[in-house]
């Protein structure tokens, strides 16, 4: 165990020292697995880099075809390493190994999965293996249909995705873990594609996905709102998947202690490295900006007229912090993660740089939504992978009656908690990490994270409980209820005395009945007012949701359905055009 | 054309005891399954008369249904999570008959009176192949919602359909093309059964409703009492030796057995461990042989109707639907 954690350690202090060139970033991560510290057997990851470096095919081929025997596990999560293998072999691998490898395609039928991510990973890899094995009959596939047909459905699959995200965004959006599952495919299509306009949308559509990331990147950490995070992830921001990206892309932030597998998959295909523009838009922080993003829910099988729905993003982004929301409500099952506060700290590795509130809704009606759940066993089969889901002190997830509503950096947050609803609480994340926190008698607590100040007015009494590992828990077991935040730079102020005297004189209404009512003059001079269930409205002007950009701001901007994407730094421009599958 | 003779009514009509059956199960091992482990065989188990019980096909974590060609019942087509597949060989060699416009079957039905034409139910609706599952169009134009769990084509005259979804149970007399409300309002349908003695009786269960009967040919359906509302009843088994004998299943509710066609019903859970149950069925070819499939137990059956229970393999499983087949004759 040790041993272990000497070598991650050794390995993470390798990855980071100082940020080498991107072709040298490329080729630790790919040395990591190509030669593993442990002696444990080959996996397919060490495969797979192995064959990138054109190091031991033989021992490469023998366990290949040992792993292969043992059988396949892992549904479309053993087809994206195997399809890499597949196109680094180059003649490396023995004629048995190759043959095993093409016989589990007929072995093994891998599950198509219940989510984007899945579909997109199986149908990427059932396009390249079919490419490969051009002249498969049916019955040496396990679909039972040929190559050509494999290879036309899973085309077909891909386009429509790809069109989807370019009009109406991602529905598994801006997720810190995920978004490495989206990045892999697009990097395998980008390099082994032998259709072009596949190559190029799936080039292109790297380009989207990782500008996407860049512009809510706070040196390296991916901040709020999220489609899904983990319970780690969603408290301690720096761990997700999304800093490895950052590392090995801009050199910004620190990668994970030890590399994620969509990290070293990413590198063994294209290696992408993103264009200039994109280093500009992720690591310019030199002025405040606002920054808007449309995507879309996941598919809502029940209780909707519609499959997806919109999801408003608004993130508010300067050097010392980002504060960042959707508009609440039940976007993505289990692990949405709904608004956030993230400061900057120069080393955020076990640093819990955040605060946020949530309800923490559980709910059999979220699940039948969203999946296929028969009823008695929805909320138990969720709950055996992801485990605080039906719980009452969780700090993740999306829930039925909360609304957000963000200008800059102010947010409301508003609860409307029907009685007889199970945890009819709220729970507010209160960083151990925090600094010169303080209850004002006012009913304000004020706080600072970094070099942000943070005021946070609960609407209703509280009591704060422990939470394990630090920090603090605020609880409020009050239906009605909501919270007022404003953020700002430390150094816009004297001190905290200073900054809390500014907040004191701003005018602050609120009602909770016969719903949640806040009418609030925000620190940039805007009056802010939300009600809830009504839209906001910003100096008396409701905001209108229909003339939400897909993306808007200084950085990207997108038309709903525009299958477009301008990125702008100053005078450097770069529109993706997905109808003329150009780069210009 | 002999062959098609025979089999369509002994397809149409199970009771013909003299008949020999292979029980089809859908299920998935899931007990101490958890997401990224391998997964403990599943899909499809069959046995025979007096056979052991056999892993047919892919091993594939979610297979709903399935129903057979009355014209050759070793061709199975079965709803499953990578689409509607079509199981040669008594379930042996899959071909997937779907595209990506599907996902997450539920249901299916072959019209015995049109074996070509094929109904399955998903998350986006009903679809229909009339060409024995080459193509395939919507066959959900009229539902509002679309999210279909039960599926069954009235085996008395081609065309007509009964749908549950999340908004009741509803029949369509067109393929599909057009739908009117039977019944179950505002309740989740979950599965629906014609009964093998008068094909103008239907049952159908629901989430949270309870069950619900129609006794004119599934224009309408009615409450049939109190049974197992607030529960969710998840199959329903007519016996084919006696009109009278009706079998349901739900979770916490175990296996309840009627001998007055619905009229009162008995607890049949004595020796099951857990009065979680997935899926009852009678043994076509055995009076008094019910079969229960108990959550993340095992299959157990019974020789006196549900009195006593003992342990029939697919251990730690759940069996979501179980289908007697008519054996070829060759």
């Amino acid at each position: 165990m040790m041993l272990r954690l000497t070598a991650l350690l050794l390995l993470s202090l390798q990855l980071q020292a100082a940020a080498p060139p991107f072709p040298q970033r490329v080729q630790q991560v790919i040395n990591a697995f190509a030669h593993p510290a442990n002696p444990a057997p080959l996996s397919y990851s060490n495969i797979a880099a192995k064959l990138k470096l054109h190091e031991d095919p033989a021992e490469c081929s023998r366990r290949l075809q040992e792993l292969l025997a043992e059988g396949p596990t892992g549904d479309m999560f053993w087809m994206f390493p195997v399809t890499a293998i597949a196109y680094l072999d180059q003649g490396q691998l023995s004629e048995p190994a190759r043959q095993a490898m093409r016989q589990s395609l007929k072995t093994y039928m891998p599950y198509r999965g219940d989510t984007e991510n899945h579909w997109l990973l199986y149908y990427t890899c059932l396009y390249l293996m079919a490419q490969q094995w051009p002249d498969l009959t049916g019955d040496q596939w396990f679909t039972g249909k040929s190559s050509q047909e494999n290879m036309r459905e899973a085309a077909g699959w891909i386009e429509s995705w790809v069109r989807l995200t370019t009009t109406r965004g991602q529905g598994e959006y801006d997720s810190p873990h995920y978004m490495g599952v989206y990045l892999l495919p697009m990097s395998y299509l980008a390099e082994w594609a032998r259709d072009p306009a596949m190559k190029q949308r799936a080039s292109m559509m790297l380009d989207y996905l990782i500008a996407d990331y860049a512009a809510e990147s706070l040196d390296g950490v991916y901040v709020g709102a999220h489609s899904r995070v983990y319970d780690n992830g969603a408290v301690e921001k720096w761990n997700n998947v999304s800093s490895d990206f950052a590392w090995l892309w801009f050199g910004q932030g620190y990668p994970l202690p030890s590399p994620s597998s969509f990290l070293l998959f990413y590198t063994l295909a294209s290696a992408y490295e993103p264009p200039a523009i994109l280093q500009q838009i992720a690591t310019d922080r030199s002025r405040p900006y606002t920054h808007y993003e449309r995507k879309r829910t996941r598919n809502r099988w029940r209780f909707y007229d519609d499959l997806h729905g919109p999801v408003y993003k608004t993130t508010y982004m300067r050097r010392e912090y980002a504060v960042s929301s959707d508009q609440g409500g039940t976007l993505q099952p289990i692990q949405e993660h709904s608004w956030d506060v993230t400061w900057h700290v120069d080393d955020p590795r076990g640093v819990q740089n955040t605060l946020y509130s949530l309800h923490p809704y559980s709910s059999l009606q979220e699940l039948q939504t969203y999946f296929t759940f028969p009823p008695d066993q929805g909320v138990a089969e969720v709950v055996s992978s992801k485990k605080s889901y039906d719980s009452p002190d969780k700090f993740v997830g999306g829930s039925a009656y909360e609304q957000i509503f963000q200008d800059q950096d102010s947010v409301i947050v508003l609860y409307d908690i029907p009685p007889g609803t199970r945890f009819p609480h709220i729970n507010g994340f209160f960083s151990r990490d925090l600094a010169e926190v303080r209850e004002d008698p006012s009913g304000w607590i004020f706080a600072r994270g970094g070099d942000a100040l943070i005021a946070c007015r609960p609407l209703q009494p509280y009591a704060w409980r422990p939470i394990e590992g630090g920090g603090r828990r605020l609880f409020s077991p009050h239906l009605r209820n909501g919270m007022v935040v404003q953020v700002a730079a430390r150094s816009e102020f004297k001190d905290m005395d200073a900054f809390r005297q500014a907040i004191l004189a701003l005018p602050l209404e609120f009602k909770l009945d016969p719903v949640p009512t806040v009418r609030f003059r925000s620190l940039r001079g805007r009056d802010l007012q939300c009600t809830y269930g009504r839209p906001p409205a910003i100096n008396g002007a409701a905001l209108d949701y229909s003339k939400w950009p897909l993306f808007g701001g200084p950085f990207l901007e997108a038309a709903v359905d525009s299958e477009e994407l301008l990125l702008k730094h100053r005078t450097s421009r770069l529109k993706l055009d997905f109808r003329a599958l150009t780069r210009k | 054309m002999f062959l098609m003779k025979w089999m369509l009514p002994l397809a149409m009509l199970p009771c013909a005891l003299a008949a020999q059956y292979t029980l089809y199960t859908c299920m998935v091992t899931s007990k101490g399954y958890v997401v990224g482990a391998k997964l403990p065989p599943s899909g499809i188990f069959r046995k025979a008369p007096a056979g052991p019980w056999q892993h047919a096909g892919y091993n594939h974590p979610f297979v709903s249904a399935l129903d057979f060609d009355p014209r050759n019942p070793s061709v199975l087509y079965v709803a499953a999570g990578n689409g509607l597949i079509q199981a040669t060989d008594k379930g042996e060699h899959w071909k997937i008959l779907t595209g990506s416009d599907v996902t997450e079957l539920m249901d299916v039905s072959v019209d015995p009176n049109a074996p070509a034409d094929i109904y399955f139910s998903h998350t986006r609706g009903i679809r229909v192949s009339h060409d024995g599952g080459t193509t395939w169009s919507d066959a959900s134009a009229g539902l509002h919602h679309k999210y279909t769990m039960a599926l069954r084509v009235d085996r008395q005259h081609k065309g007509v359909l009964l749908a549950g979804n999340e908004e009741g149970i509803f029949r369509s007399e067109d393929g599909g093309r057009s739908w009117k409300l039977a019944g179950a309002a505002g309740y989740q349908a979950l599965h629906l059964e014609q009964s093998p003695h008068d094909p103008c009786r239907w049952l159908a269960s629901t989430q949270g409703g309870g069950l619900f009967v129609s006794s004119d040919c599934g224009v309408t359906f009615e409450s049939n009492g109190s049974l197992a509302v607030g529960r969710n009843l998840s199959d329903i088994a007519f016996d084919p030796a006696a009109p009278n004998r009706l079998a349901v299943a739900g979770w916490g509710l175990g296996v309840m057995l009627s001998e007055d066609n619905g009229k009162t019903w008995q607890s049949r859970n004595t020796g099951l461990p857990t009065t979680n149950v997935w899926s009852v069925a009678f043994d076509p070819a055995t009076p008094g042989r019910l079969y229960a499939g108990v959550h993340e137990e095992a299959l157990y059956v019974s020789q006196n109707y549900g009195r006593s229970w003992t342990k029939d393999g697919l251990e730690g499983s759940r069996v979501f639907r179980m289908r007697f087949v008519p054996e070829v004759r060759k």
